[in-house]
């Protein structure tokens, strides 16, 4: 029971993490990518896409490679600041961040694009700086899309299995998040501890689906 | 028109499903550290018995017991402890055990490592931040391990260090991609790689490291699972143990 | 206040393209840019407010260069201190009609809050007959109502000239009579200079000191206008 508790709050604390970044990341790319106009915008688009589609074994794969030991990222955080982020809580945020920002980005552009454009030009002819106009025009009419893949992003990073395994492993108290917990009680032949974790991470998606519920009102934004 | 559909439906059933009525399909479930040399054995057997599919299966032991006991459809099964074993005994799962080859426990490093324990009790230094096992719930790799370390009274000095591996095969990727400095898999294993990872010493278990073969009881092809339990144990199969390092049960 | 406009615009879409070529100076009160829809009038409103970049050329608002290409002048909107009213008024959905009128008066971040009170925002209020309105959100208002609060926002901020983009062609006939008599009432009250684009005669008739015929992006000389200026160079 004890190792429930610590499962669940360690699969909090790093979908919370993950979604906290990928809340800034990914509004932040949203944004530029239905701003800007650039060759290759589309194909950019395309590749921060792909950990969506890509099995997440194949991106802790990936990931391994690049910031474990001997990978270029790795070997440079382990020379300069004696960070090595294999088996640790914050790997596991790196992973779930990777695979969970697509559902934030990809809202987030479409919701910045669905915003009349008249609107910010005319907040610009009133004399409002463009920071202003981005969070007093554009982010208040966005902010309902955005919201709903950042709920999605929070549960799919709450889920993240394939990926944090391979890079943080199962370290209880430290790395392992309720998936994994559940995985490993399930190899180990434990099935009340499974059914325990299961109950557990239910209850808590059912929780943040009702949040969702709650905070997406009728009208429009911001009343 | 109906007619000819149906004649095309049964043909295709019988090309999909046919198939594998008609060839003999054994499932066998092995420990992970019998990766290179069950693969190799299941060619011996096919070849020796032709129409005969051998489908292999690997993974911590524990883990394969799961599913067996799950009800997967394992013909074969073949532990890397006793102890799995005894579990599946205990449940009624199996028929016939045998004993069929016996393995060394050893402690590894990555190739360019620096460090050089010469004993176990060298794990407890500075020197040496995480050591990769097999997770002791499920893989034989890791409760010799534990043993190991519990008998010679360094456990709880050097459990913070512990990391746990699925199964021996992803402790020894640890070590060879140096994202822990030390690792204890089998003797086997570590000649699987032995360009990245290097034996530090060899650890004295207090049983000797036998490895049971058996034969599920509720597998429907018996006759196929026998031959191939006896292909293991006969000299072809010991042979080929043999290649991979493995020592006599 | 002197009007002085001389631009060029290529704009392509696909094998079409459209050129803009205006020049024109006015020290009227009052300019009406007429012409029929596509001749480019919305085209060289924005221009003048900075919504739209010139190719080349020069705008001048009484004393301050807005544009000039040659110089390397372009002012960001923010900075032309001029009113631009919308066709359809763009008026921000998610404000009140009081956090609308009051948006321009709050630098910053945050918008204005809901209950905020400014001498201003309450006099345009009062102007306007806004004030059992102020809470109201844009899609509760009608078309004169959204109108009126759109004029009341842009002039809040004391603009040094008025833009309006066809400002009455989303209403009736009925509330467009009365909306001219309002507007040119408010004019001449306030002084500040109008520039307005429109297609309706009866806008050009109610309005046009210096009528300029804009036509396929051209200025052209309309006979059926007061005054035809051009400038010759």
């Amino acid at each position: 029971m004890d190792m429930a508790w610590s499962a669940l709050g360690l699969s909090l604390k790093v979908a919370g993490w993950a979604t906290a970044l990928n809340l800034l990341l990914g509004v932040g790319v949203g944004f530029l990518l239905a701003r800007a106009r650039f060759p290759g915008r589309d194909l950019l688009d395309s590749l921060l896409t792909l950990p969506m589609v890509m099995p997440p074994t194949v991106l802790g794969y990936y990931l391994l490679v690049v910031l474990g030991r001997r990978g270029w990222l790795g070997s440079w955080l382990q020379e300069s600041f004696g960070i090595n982020l294999i088996f640790t809580w914050q790997g596991a945020v790196i992973a779930a961040t990777i695979v969970a920002f697509p559902l934030v980005f990809k809202p987030a552009r479409a919701a910045f694009e669905a915003v009349d454009g008249q609107l910010e030009q005319a907040a610009r002819v009133l004399g409002v700086a463009e920071i202003g106009i981005f969070f007093r025009v554009t982010l208040p009419l966005a902010w309902r899309g955005i919201l709903a893949g950042v709920l999605l992003a929070f549960a799919r990073a709450l889920g993240e299995f394939g990926a944090t395994l391979m890079i943080a492993g199962s370290i209880p108290g430290k790395t392992q998040t309720l998936s994994v917990a559940v995985y490993e009680a399930v190899q180990a032949g434990q099935d009340e501890v499974a059914s325990t974790l299961v109950l557990v991470t239910s209850a808590v998606c059912i929780a943040v689906l009702m949040a969702a519920g709650r905070l997406a009102p009728g009208r429009i934004a911001n009343r | 028109m109906p007619l000819r559909f149906d004649k095309w439906l049964l043909a295709a059933a019988m090309a999909l499903f046919g198939a594998s009525v008609w060839a003999a399909e054994l499932t066998v479930s092995a420990a992970a550290s019998l990766t290179d040399a069950f693969r190799e054995i299941a060619r011996g057997y096919e070849a020796q018995h032709p129409g005969a599919r051998v489908l292999l299966n690997f993974g911590a032991s524990g883990a394969l017991l799961q599913q067996i006991a799950k009800g997967a459809p394992v013909d074969v099964f073949a532990s890397a402890d006793q102890e799995t074993m005894d579990q599946a005994q205990q449940q009624d799962l199996i028929a016939e055990r045998r004993d069929f080859t016996r393995n060394a426990l050893v402690l590894i490093l990555p190739a360019d490592s620096r460090l050089a324990p010469g004993a176990l009790g060298d794990l407890a230094q500075d020197g040496v931040k995480r050591i990769a096992i097999g997770n002791p719930a499920v893989a034989p790799i890791g409760r010799y391990a534990r043993r190991a370390l519990e008998n010679a009274k360094l456990w709880t000095a050097v459990e913070s260090k512990i990391i746990h591996a699925q199964n021996v095969r992803q402790a020894l990727d640890y070590v060879a991609r140096s994202e822990v400095d030390a690792g204890f898999v089998f003797a086997t294993d570590a000649a699987v790689m032995k360009d990245k990872v290097k034996v530090a010493f060899k650890v004295a278990p207090d049983v000797p490291m036998r490895y049971p073969i058996a034969r599920i009881a509720a597998s429907p092809n018996a006759g196929e699972a026998k031959r191939f339990v006896a292909y293991v144990l006969s000299p072809a199969g010991q042979a080929v143990l043999a290649r991979h390092g493995f020592l006599q049960p | 206040m002197e009007l002085e406009i001389d631009i060029r615009k290529t704009l392509r879409s696909g094998k079409r393209s459209f050129h803009l070529d205006v020049r024109l100076r006015s020290s009227g009160q009052r300019i009406v840019i007429y012409g029929p829809s596509g001749s480019g009038k919305s085209l060289t409103l924005k221009a003048v407010a900075g919504l739209m970049r010139p190719d080349s050329g020069r705008i001048r608002l009484g004393e301050r260069i807005l544009f000039d290409s040659r110089a390397g002048i372009d002012l960001a909107p923010q900075a032309r201190q001029v009113a631009y009213l919308f066709q359809d008024y763009a008026l921000f959905p998610h404000l009140t009609v009081r956090q609308n009128i009051g948006f321009g008066l709050a630098a910053g971040w945050l918008n204005p809050r809901r209950d905020m009170r400014h001498e201003a925002v309450d006099y345009w209020l009062g102007a306007f007959h806004l004030e059992h309105l102020a809470h109201q959100f844009p899609d509760e208002l009608s078309g004169g109502q959204r109108q009126r609060t759109a004029l009341a926002r842009a002039l809040a901020s004391r603009p040094q000239a008025l833009l309006l983009d066809e400002p009455f062609a989303a209403l009736d006939s009925a509330l467009r009579a009365r909306m001219r008599a309002e507007l040119d009432a408010l004019q001449r009250r306030l002084g500040v200079p109008m520039i307005l684009i429109t297609h309706d005669e009866d806008d050009v008739a109610a309005f046009g000191e210096h009528v300029i015929g804009l036509r396929g992006g051209q200025v052209v000389a309309e006979p059926a206008a007061c005054q035809a200026v051009e400038m010759a160079d």
